[in-house]
């Protein structure tokens, strides 16, 4: 598969099946990830790794704990609750990614982007394994009970949760805009 | 090729030879690019491109280069999807920067102080609700000698919740 095919192909799975996933597996991918990224020296960030069953629902209790006590989360059912989370802890490993914000707005748009570069790299490089990926930022699950379950310092910055497993069947593209019709050539 | 095995190959500091990089070949490898994850599939960017007879415009602001791309992205006035759209743009830029090698091409990302400066970034066209996400140093890359990978694997923080 050539590098073009690769990165074409690669789709956001959200349907995993039960094969465990191997902690080094996902270690070594991230440190490819990063040397993959000429410009990763000295860009602070962290990950935090639920791969166990215990820990996955320790994260999952982290997330809900805000929803249900939410005025919103109010009207949500239990049961619904209930099946988020299951699903939530059926996902063989969860990486929770945060980026340091740096001493001024540049550096932080700085480090997020460095970040989101080497988490790209993780996906493709996940890809190539067999590994499906969903890097979720839903808003819901980006609240207080999660940040502080974490231990998110105030110098730092949600990336997102990546959520990894492998997959039977992997979902149809949905195809994309052509660069030329976003293109303008200044002209001075 | 693996991607796994690039990570292998030697990189050095990129260095541009004095040639034009044609707009179609930056075309051909934006449109794997823009295959990068966005979410809602809003596709948040939009690229101005700054070729050689436009490239003295950037005296002062960039790096001397063959030619320039300016990678913009629309402003969403909900901050969740502003970082996601931030995020998708990143990814872009990466698959951007792993493809370019292959067909002789240096690129140097940057982000610098003037994509504050709203009127300068006017001047290169980019509009009130739009904010660079990257400007992207474009060349063909010089041979520069190779340092070997390292050997010492990078510094990783992982911690087990």
């Amino acid at each position: 598969m050539s590098l073009a095919e690769l990165i074409r192909e690669r789709r956001s799975i959200r349907k995993f099946n039960s094969t465990p996933v191997a902690e080094e597996l996902v270690v070594e991918l991230l440190q490819t990830a990063v040397q993959l990224l000429p410009s990763s020296a000295g860009v602070p960030w962290r990950c935090v790794y639920a791969g166990t069953p215990e820990s996955r629902k320790r994260l999952a209790d982290y997330m809900l704990q805000t929803v249900s006590h939410s005025r919103l989360g109010k009207l949500i059912p239990d049961k619904m609750l209930e099946v988020f989370k299951k699903r939530f802890m059926d996902i063989p490993a969860h990486v929770v990614v945060l980026a340091g914000t740096g001493p001024d707005p540049l550096a932080s748009e700085r480090n997020y982007a460095a970040v989101c570069s080497i988490l790209q790299n993780f996906q493709l490089l996940g890809w190539e394994r067999g590994l499906g990926m969903l890097w979720d930022t839903e808003a819901m699950i980006q609240n207080e009970g999660l940040f502080q379950g974490i231990g998110m310092r105030a110098d730092e910055r949600f990336v997102g949760i990546l959520h990894v497993g492998y997959y039977n069947k992997a979902p149809r593209g949905r195809k994309r805009t052509p660069a030329e019709k976003k293109w303008t050539v200044f002209q001075g | 090729m693996l991607l796994a095995n690039l990570a292998m190959e030697a990189t050095g500091p990129v260095c541009f030879r004095n040639q034009p990089v044609p707009q179609e070949l930056v075309l051909e490898l934006l449109n794997h690019a823009v295959w990068a994850p966005n979410d809602g599939l809003r596709e948040p960017w939009r690229f101005i491109f700054v070729d050689h007879r436009n490239a003295d415009r950037m005296v002062g602001l960039q790096e001397p280069a063959p030619a320039y791309l300016i990678v913009v992205m629309k402003e969403e006035a909900d901050r969740y999807k502003r970082e996601e759209d931030f995020a998708a743009v990143s990814c872009l830029m990466q698959n951007l920067e792993l493809l370019a090698p292959e067909k002789g091409l240096g690129i140097r990302r940057t982000l610098n102080e003037w994509r504050y400066d709203r009127q300068r970034a006017g001047t290169f066209g980019v509009l009130g609700n739009e904010w660079i996400a990257g400007v992207l140093e474009l060349g063909y890359a010089e041979q520069v000698p190779g340092r070997p990978a390292a050997d010492s694997r990078p510094e990783l923080r992982f911690e087990l919740l």
